[in-house]
């Protein structure tokens, strides 16, 4: 392989002279003798001249002195022979400053532990003779690096402008080798290594008693030990029968609860103990509920709980079965828990999946048991009749926002959920008729008594419905807040919403808002008009609400969806009364 | 990386007689040409390694810089036999040439087609230090009662146009350049004032 004359490298080690060296290659074996020459040139106007010293610096080299050096000036040097170009540089010679390495290198002993295993010395050194330092024609940094002698790798320290530095914490029996080097300040690279270093330290004294290799305090047995004690103790801890103890050092996670509220009261539900604890708690009447159809769902809550029955009862709740796979409507898999869906405050509430399959279970069973008492519930309500029922096994589901009862979980279902994956709610839904929109819930509006869900139509054929009747005239306070939808049907206003979307009306809200979502989304359509107030043309009416406040023991606060209800008399034949009617009822 | 010099407040309590040593002075003057020759040096280094790989711009053997025409020693002989107070005129000199430059670097800079941060960030602060280095030596120049300021020494910079060309080679040649004049001169200036400094203050034994 012809290798041809190459320039390795320039190198002024001062910034005051400068060399150049090259390699011949192997281009003499085939010539005549050698004729390679080195021409600089120094800034551009000027002619290639010949190297002025080819002999100080060794073979193969070119020495530029002080007087041929200038600073701050490019040159160009070329290797050639003849005509024949080899190679070329360009540079200038601040760049390829490579200082020699410091001198005069010692080291003085600073201190000794006390078992005079380690020592601290103190390294010392002078720069390079060369390199003009005291004039400040260049500004030198140093890097110290040391070694045990019997290792391979060479510990590096910090470059620093002092020529001192210390080293801590020698070992004394062991030798130690030291080399530094040299780079101009606002370089990168470092010049050549100086010579090494040897650091020994003098016999250790005698009389010292560990004089042989210090051991180390135990780590590890010492970790050892410690975990294994603490392993012990905790089992020990864990099986003792102490509870408090253990009460003290594995503290329980508290769940959250209701106060006065158990949980597993409420899970094994029986209805009597469910309403102590519930009048308890003040204004919760539960001796109006009529108990049988309480017990009933109840009942079927605790003896059907495996999934068929369920699923058939969320067929049953839907016109189109469509329940593909999932055994509790809406039933979302979250680790939530059953007594967090307890929390009524939760606005966002995800339901858990038991619960969820409880509220269904429920609503079914309201809707089992009141689709035959339909007609009884609401009698006077004849014209609407025929509404309920077309509606009874409407497509949309529902979510019955029951909040009064033993079911103590409040499902605030909103307009925010609707957007929450329901995987089986949405196959449901998707599976209905395009009158519904959002719906992820199906509310429940009445349940018949053989059990059968009445839901609240979709949206839009809740418009329809409200294009019926108006009652503008009604005047709707806040305060009682149950009515049967056969009621509000009545007064579902015509005049103030669009067509397509019956709007929630943003409407300051009372105590005591309990609402079934459908009444809401009647009564809101039917707000609309009371209030001769153009509902926003932006929302659809959601058929549910969520819960705001709690106001315990009055009621829920619902959130602004939430809407005035007629001021009526209570009518047991709805099903379900607000508190308030129950106040007035009850002493 | 930046290495955060800060500006000490010339009279810290605030009296009318109180007056910064020259020693001090200095070491913050040399403190500054040190960082904005450090910064030089890198975004030089980057600029190379982002746009003139393979162009061969360093082979067109650097055309001038326009400070060329300032006759500044140019080996530590001529350094050493220059009076003080000359050098110190030629430092605020070359400083002052460079304002006008520094602004434009940093304006044009941006231009350059995905120009790293880093370099846009550099030609910003140098513009800045050079600046304050250039107020620092005033000051020293006043107090070292000179009999006149170097105001005549001064060398305009015509290089603007080619900063602006439209050939993006071209363009990128003349940043090359000018970045490495600023990161010649720069290492020029910072040796004159360690130059200066150890012959003003430490009388040669630095």
């Amino acid at each position: 392989v012809l290798q041809w004359p190459q320039i390795s490298k320039c190198r002024s080690p001062e910034m005051e002279t400068f060399s150049c060296y090259w390699t011949d290659g192997n281009f003499y074996n085939l010539t005549a003798p050698r004729t390679i020459q080195l021409l600089y040139m120094k800034s551009i106007d000027e002619d290639w001249k010949d190297c002025p010293d080819y002999i100080t610096s060794g073979e193969n080299s070119c020495y530029f002195n002080s007087s041929y050096t200038s600073i701050w000036v490019s040159y160009c040097v070329q290797l050639a022979s003849k005509n024949e170009v080899f190679d070329k540089k360009c540079f200038s010679v601040e760049e390829i400053v490579l200082p020699d390495p410091p001198v005069h290198i010692n080291w003085t002993l600073l201190n000794t532990s006390h078992t005079g295993l380690h020592a601290d010395i103190q390294v010392r050194w002078d720069p390079p003779p060369t390199a003009d330092v005291q004039k400040g024609w260049i500004t030198l940094e140093y890097e110290l690096q040391y070694k045990e002698v019997n290792e391979t790798k060479w510990k590096e320290l910090k470059p620093r402008v002092s020529t001192m530095v210390p080293l801590y914490s020698l070992k004394t029996g062991r030798d130690y080798e030291i080399r530094l080097r040299s780079r101009q300040r606002t370089s990168e690279k470092f010049g050549e290594f100086s010579e090494i270093l040897y650091v020994s330290f003098s016999e250790p004294d005698s009389d010292c008693f560990q004089c042989t290799e210090e051991i180390g305090f135990p780590w590890f047995l010492a970790v050892t030990f410690g975990a294994c004690g603490l392993a012990v103790t905790l089992i020990l801890i864990l099986l003792s029968k102490q509870p408090r103890l253990k009460m003290f050092i594995f503290p329980p996670v508290p769940v959250p609860k209701i106060k006065g509220i158990d949980p597993d009261l409420l899970k094994k539900g029986k209805l009597d103990e469910v309403n102590s604890i519930l009048a308890s708690h003040g204004d919760y009447k539960t001796k109006l509920y009529n108990d049988d159809l309480w017990v009933e769902f109840i009942e079927l809550d605790i003896e059907d709980p495996d999934e068929k029955n369920r699923i058939s009862d969320t067929d049953r709740l839907l016109s189109d079965d469509h329940l593909k796979s999932h055994s509790c409507l809406g039933a979302k898999d979250d680790d939530s828990g059953r007594a967090s869906c307890c929390e009524p405050d939760i606005p966002e509430t995800d339901f858990s999946a038991s619960d969820t399959c409880d509220a269904i279970s429920d609503s079914d069973q309201f809707r089992k048991a009141s689709e035959k008492e339909e007609d009884l519930l609401c009698l006077d309500r004849k014209d609407d009749d025929e509404s309920l029922a077309s509606f009874a096994n409407t497509d949309t589901q529902h979510r019955h926002m029951n909040t009064q009862s033993g079911n103590i979980q409040l499902w605030p279902p909103f307009a925010d959920n609707i957007d929450s994956p329901r995987p089986l709610v949405h196959a449901q839904i998707s599976n209905q008729n395009s009158l519904t929109n959002t719906d992820f819930y199906a509310q429940v509006s009445d349940i018949t008594p053989a059990g059968r869900v009445v839901l609240s139509p979709g949206q839009k054929s809740k418009v329809e419905r409200a294009q019926r009747g108006g009652c503008t005239e009604q005047n709707f306070t806040m305060d009682n807040t149950y009515f049967c939808e056969a009621d509000v049907k009545k007064c579902i206003a015509v005049t103030s919403h669009e067509e397509d979307e019956p709007h929630v009306q943003e409407q300051s809200y009372n105590e005591d808002a309990y609402f079934t979502t459908e009444s809401l989304t009647t009564t809101s359509i039917n707000l609309g008009a009371s209030t001769a107030e153009t509902p926003s043309a932006e929302t659809p009416v959601p058929d549910y609400t969520s819960i705001h406040i709690v106001h315990s023991p009055q009621g829920l606060v619902l959130n602004a969806t939430a809407l005035p209800v007629p001021d009526k008399e209570f009518n047991m034949s709805c099903g379900y009364v607000s508190t308030d009617q129950l106040n007035k009822i009850m002493p | 990386t930046k290495e955060g010099v800060t500006s000490l407040p010339i009279c810290p309590n605030g009296s009318i007689n109180c007056q910064v040593s020259l020693e001090e002075l200095f070491d913050r003057a040399v403190k500054l040409s040190h960082y904005i020759h450090a910064l030089s040096s890198e975004m030089f280094n980057e600029f190379d390694e982002r746009y003139a790989q393979g162009r061969g711009f360093i082979a067109k053997a650097v055309n001038g810089c326009h400070t060329s025409s300032l006759t500044t020693p140019e080996d530590k002989e001529q350094a050493q036999q220059i009076h003080h107070e000359d050098l110190l005129n030629l430092v605020v000199g070359v400083l002052r040439s460079w304002n006008d430059p520094l602004i434009h670097l940093a304006s044009e800079v941006q231009r350059i087609k995905e120009a790293p941060e880093t370099i846009l960030w550099k030609a910003v602060e140098i513009e800045e230090q050079n600046k304050r280095l250039l107020e620092g030596m005033e000051k020293i120049v006043g107090r070292l009662h000179f009999g006149e300021p170097g105001n005549e020494i001064y060398s305009q910079w015509e290089g603007l146009p080619s900063l602006q060309l439209a050939d993006e080679d071209s363009r990128l040649f003349a940043f090359y350049n000018l970045l490495h004049c600023l990161r010649r001169d720069s290492h020029k200036i910072d040796n004159y004032l360690k130059l200066l400094k150890c012959r003003l203050i430490h009388e040669n034994n630095c």
